[in-house]
């Protein structure tokens, strides 16, 4: 083969695969640059990766087809409050006294690192109440304590876990937390708020 | 034709050899220190000198600049000599660069483990460093460009192209990225804000990655595999098609760092489609050394500088796959914030850069030293070695990161987070992070047993420092003949021509994105009750900023159902802009903290446990991986610098009162003593000037101007004891 651009050679060294095309006045430092044609594969991938980059574009700013992010979102959430609102049903909230129950809601304290902010046996700490004694900043009863682990009183430093953990298990939690009453752990913290009842 | 005789400058190149060398170990060190201190916090010896956040950029900036840094001017002053058949064009540039290099390298080390850092990834360092960078990088340039002009070779080869454009890719993202407003000697704001911050940023830190350790190394690819291997370049046209698709194509990717985050949709779409054209034009360097190679395959299994050639080039076509494929929205949402990037930067820079830094070195020892290799033997171990420890740092990265991603958005039949507590989700890939261990350990011991083979390799033989040689002059070029010559081929013996060009090519792809993001308004939609930070929140921002906070956490809640569930609302445009710099983060080892001041999220913890965790992590959550900061209650606010930092504020656009800066103090101190006081309610006795109390409140500002009006819940205001 030869062009008037280059003065081209064809040989074949007897190492590769077809002919080698060798271009006259390529040669640097003894390394010589041939003049075979890119694979057809990769200029293929090339242009591919254009049409689908333009496709792309199309889709979501010119005909406006797909979701951008926020409209996405706002989709999943709520296709998800569709589909929650029929496996979450209301039950029965109440306190809860059977040993399963207790055992489930003490897994929860654990799980839920009440204990940062409790201590290990809820006797309290710099940063949160004993939960052990007669004494109560935010009630006793069974609905109180219920509600505020679920809303939590965050100005206060107590951690809202309505995201976190659904009706069940929150009443499993207050539950145990209240039969903790009386178990006098070591290093109670002084009460706090009002006795009870 | 008059032959001339000239001397090879081989003395500059032995000295980047050597400071490839040094710092390729110290970097290796720092990192398996960081790998350590992952898995066992103790490792963060409870010094600030040595806690995760200060080494972890001292480990990307060591291996980065200093070790690839210090191979790439060894490669290109060797090639660059032989190519183009004459000396260095100055000796005292040549000087300058290897000393200048250094001292900016030492500077580095010492600022960044000293807390000095512009708390921007990859361009951690500030700004006298910065224009010491700026300065040696044009010597360096000025002294290449010198040499095209002086050369005895009609026409500037491939290598020499990749070269020029990452001299001028790198000039130019330097410079833009590091425009920022000085305070003192020590720290500086960037000029640009949250999103804009972040666009730039990642323009920046993407093309950092194609210009530093991607196209230097495809030139040092085009000259040392043909040289090693002895055959010739397989495709001259492949060269041409994919040297300037890519060098175009990669400033466009940026915002890939950004998917799903506060940033206008157009710009995410250009991270994605420009990312997927990068696949062929990346693919080219690796076709075009592969098919260089065959025929060779024989000579590939005796020479372990070739094996290394080949694992890089294998490194390089997975990387530049798997990065277009992180740059679709919805595989991003694994990749990004968990581990797989790491994963994904360690099999290129590993592979990719190390092998061919290896490969080069164990080819261009022996020739230097017209000696032979000491023990081929001991570099084919090393090969092994290398090998085995990629893929064990890689693979347990993988796994964690699906593992983990899995793990955060796994709901329960109910529809709650399966896994509330973040903890939980970081308990389960601790193992994986021992096993990474193993895998750098691996790493370090390969390289080590390169340098004592190379050392013994260099003192059997001797570098001529000054090497003769001759070739013949260099005849008149004539201008372009278009009978004999394609526009090519013409610009390929016109050095600044070509060099003008591949500019304007580069520097499209940053306008494009960086114009519109500033002088655009509409692109950045302001939020009524975002107000600037307290000067006390400012303060412990600037602390964050120092203790490098932002290597683990992220300050960017993605539009997700998991994550809003976990942290609470999605992060805004309009939220940022007041952040000099911003702090979104790419890694979230803890969890995202951009709610953490929302009184009514999940998010919120109040002062007395932000203390006690900040004094010490482990007490809080045993397993926790946090380092203790028990020093921000020894050191004291830094108040001097109050105003100024208030007046520097004002310049870049921030909205305080007029004369505020005479105030600010008054305020500070008002608002520390509130938190003060807060903590002696809990017992804690500490004094309202220490730093812990200026990083609490800056804690507490996170997402707090878009919380729905800060009251708390009903159920928890009333009671009914009595
Ligand atoms: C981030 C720390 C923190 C965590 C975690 C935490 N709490 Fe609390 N909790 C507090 C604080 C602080 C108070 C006191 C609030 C006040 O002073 O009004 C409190 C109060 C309470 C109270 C009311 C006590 C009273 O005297 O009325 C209950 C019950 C309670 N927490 C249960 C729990 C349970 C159960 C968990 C785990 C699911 C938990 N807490 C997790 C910090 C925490
Ligand atoms: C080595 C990685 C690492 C570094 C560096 C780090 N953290 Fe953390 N951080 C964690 C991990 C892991 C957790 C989760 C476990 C825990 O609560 O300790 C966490 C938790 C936190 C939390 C509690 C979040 C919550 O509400 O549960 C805050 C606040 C925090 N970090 C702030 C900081 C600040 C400020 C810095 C810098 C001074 C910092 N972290 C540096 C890893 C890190």
């Amino acid at each position: 083969m030869t062009t008037d651009k280059y003065n081209v050679t064809e040989e074949d060294p007897g190492y590769g695969d077809g002919p080698v095309m060798d271009i006259e006045d390529h040669e640097y430092d003894e390394i010589k640059e041939l003049d075979n044609p890119p694979p057809g594969w990769i200029m293929a991938v090339f242009y591919l990766t254009i049409g689908i980059s333009i496709l792309y574009g199309a889709y979501y700013f010119w005909l406006r087809v797909g979701d951008q992010q926020e409209a996405e979102y706002a989709k999943s959430v709520e296709k998800a409050r569709l589909k929650y609102q029929k496996e979450q049903p209301a039950g029965e909230l109440t306190l809860l006294t059977d040993a399963a129950s207790l055992a489930a809601g003490k897994d929860i304290y654990t799980a839920m690192n009440c204990a940062t902010c409790h201590g290990q046996n809820a006797e309290g700490n710099v940063i949160g109440p004993n939960l052990t004694d007669n004494y109560w900043l935010h009630g006793c009863k069974f609905e109180e304590v219920f509600n505020l682990v679920k809303n939590g009183f965050p100005t206060k430093g107590m951690t809202a876990f309505k995201a976190q953990l659904p009706d069940e298990k929150i009443r499993q939690v207050a539950s145990y937390v209240i039969s903790l009453k009386g178990s006098n752990p070591t290093g109670g913290k002084a009460p706090q708020g009002d006795p009870c009842e | 034709m008059e032959i001339q005789k000239f001397y090879y400058d081989n003395k500059i190149v032995r000295q980047f050899i050597w400071a490839t060398i040094v710092w390729g170990v110290v970097g290796i060190i720092v990192g398996l220190l960081i790998a350590l201190q992952l898995a066992f916090p103790v490792f963060n010896l409870d010094l600030s000198l040595t806690s995760f956040g200060r080494m972890r950029p001292l480990h990307t900036n060591a291996i980065i600049f200093a070790f690839v840094g210090n191979a790439i001017f060894a490669g290109v002053y060797y090639s660059l000599q032989k190519l183009l058949k004459t000396r260095m064009f100055n000796d005292t540039l040549s000087a300058i660069n290897f000393w200048g290099w250094q001292l900016i390298i030492l500077l580095a080390a010492l600022s960044l483990t000293l807390g000095f850092t512009t708390g921007k990834e990859y361009a951690e360092l500030e700004w006298p460093i910065d224009i010491l960078i700026a300065i040696v990088w044009i010597v360096f340039g000025w002294n290449m460009i010198g040499t095209i002009l002086v050369r005895r070779v009609k026409h500037i080869y491939a290598a020499i192209w990749w070269y020029l454009a990452t001299f001028l890719g790198i000039a130019m993202l330097h410079v833009v990225n590091s425009f920022e407003l000085p305070i003192s000697l020590f720290k500086s704001y960037s000029i640009y804000a949250g999103a804009q911050d972040a666009v730039v940023q990642w323009w920046y830190g993407h093309n950092a990655v194609a210009f530093f350790l991607t196209t230097p190394f495809l030139g040092l690819m085009y000259y040392y595999l043909p040289k090693a291997v002895n055959r010739p370049i397989y495709s001259y046209k492949l060269s041409i098609i994919h040297f300037w698709s890519l060098i175009f194509l990669y400033m466009w990717a940026g915002p890939h760092h950004l998917l799903y985050q506060s940033l206008p949709e157009w710009a995410q779409a250009l991270g994605t489609t420009f990312s997927v054209m990068l696949i062929a034009p990346s693919w080219g360097g690796m076709i075009n050394g592969f098919l260089t190679l065959r025929g060779a395959w024989d000579k590939v299994r005796d020479s372990a500088a070739l094996k290394f050639f080949v694992v890089a080039l294998t490194a390089y076509g997975m990387a530049t796959f798997e990065g277009p494929m992180m740059s679709l929205k919805n595989v991003n949402s694994i990749t990004h914030f968990t581990d797989w990037t790491i994963a994904h930067v360690h099999i290129a820079g590993m592979g990719w850069n190390g092998g061919l830094t290896f490969g080069m070195l164990y080819w261009l020892i022996p020739v230097l030293f017209k000696t032979k290799l000491y023990s081929q033997k001991l570099a084919n171990t090393h090969f092994w070695i290398a090998t085995l420890a990629i893929l064990l740092y890689a693979i347990p990265l993988y796994w964690s990161a699906v593992t983990q991603w899995l793990m955060w958005r796994e709901y329960t039949p109910e529809g709650f987070l399966a896994y509330p507590n973040f903890m939980e989700t970081l308990t389960q890939i601790l193992p994986m992070y021992s096993i990474r261990i193993i895998g750098g350990t691996l790493f370090l011991i390969g390289f080590l047993l390169m340098v004592y083979n190379l050392v013994k390799t260099m003192t059997s033989g001797v570098c001529v420092a000054n090497e003769a040689a001759e070739a013949p002059a260099l005849e008149k070029l004539g201008p372009l003949n278009p009978r004999t010559e394609t526009v090519h081929r013409w610009l390929e013996r016109k050095g600044i021509q070509f060099s003008i060009v591949a500019f304007v090519v580069l520097a499209i792809g940053g306008a494009v994105q960086i114009i519109p993001m500033i002088f655009i308004k509409s692109n950045v939609p302001t939020l009524k009750t975002v107000t600037p930070y307290t000067p006390l929140e400012l303060a412990g921002r600037d602390i964050y900023i120092r203790e490098g906070c932002y290597t683990c956490h992220s300050q960017m809640v993605r539009p997700f159902r998991w994550e809003t569930d976990r942290y609470g609302e999605y992060s805004k445009i309009g939220e940022f802009v007041y952040d000099h710099p911003y702090q979104w983060g790419s890694r979230r080892t803890g969890p995202d903290l951009g709610r953490a001041g929302n009184p009514v999220g999940p998010m919120y913890k109040n002062t007395s446990w932000h203390f006690n965790h900040f004094m010490d992590p482990q007490k809080m959550n045993e397993k926790s991986i946090m380092p203790k900061y028990a020093w921000l209650m020894v050191r004291g606010i830094d108040t001097s610098v109050i105003p100024r930092k208030i007046r520097a504020m004002q310049t870049l656009g921030v909205p305080y009162a007029e004369g505020y800066d005479a105030k600010a103090l008054t305020d500070m101190e008002a608002q520390a003593k509130k938190i003060a006081e807060e903590l002696k309610t809990a017992g804690i006795e500490v004094k309202p000037d220490r730093e812990i109390i200026a990083i609490i409140a800056y804690i507490h500002k996170l997402g707090r101007d878009i919380s729905p009006a800060a009251v708390p819940a009903p159920a928890a205001t009333e009671k009914s004891n009595k």
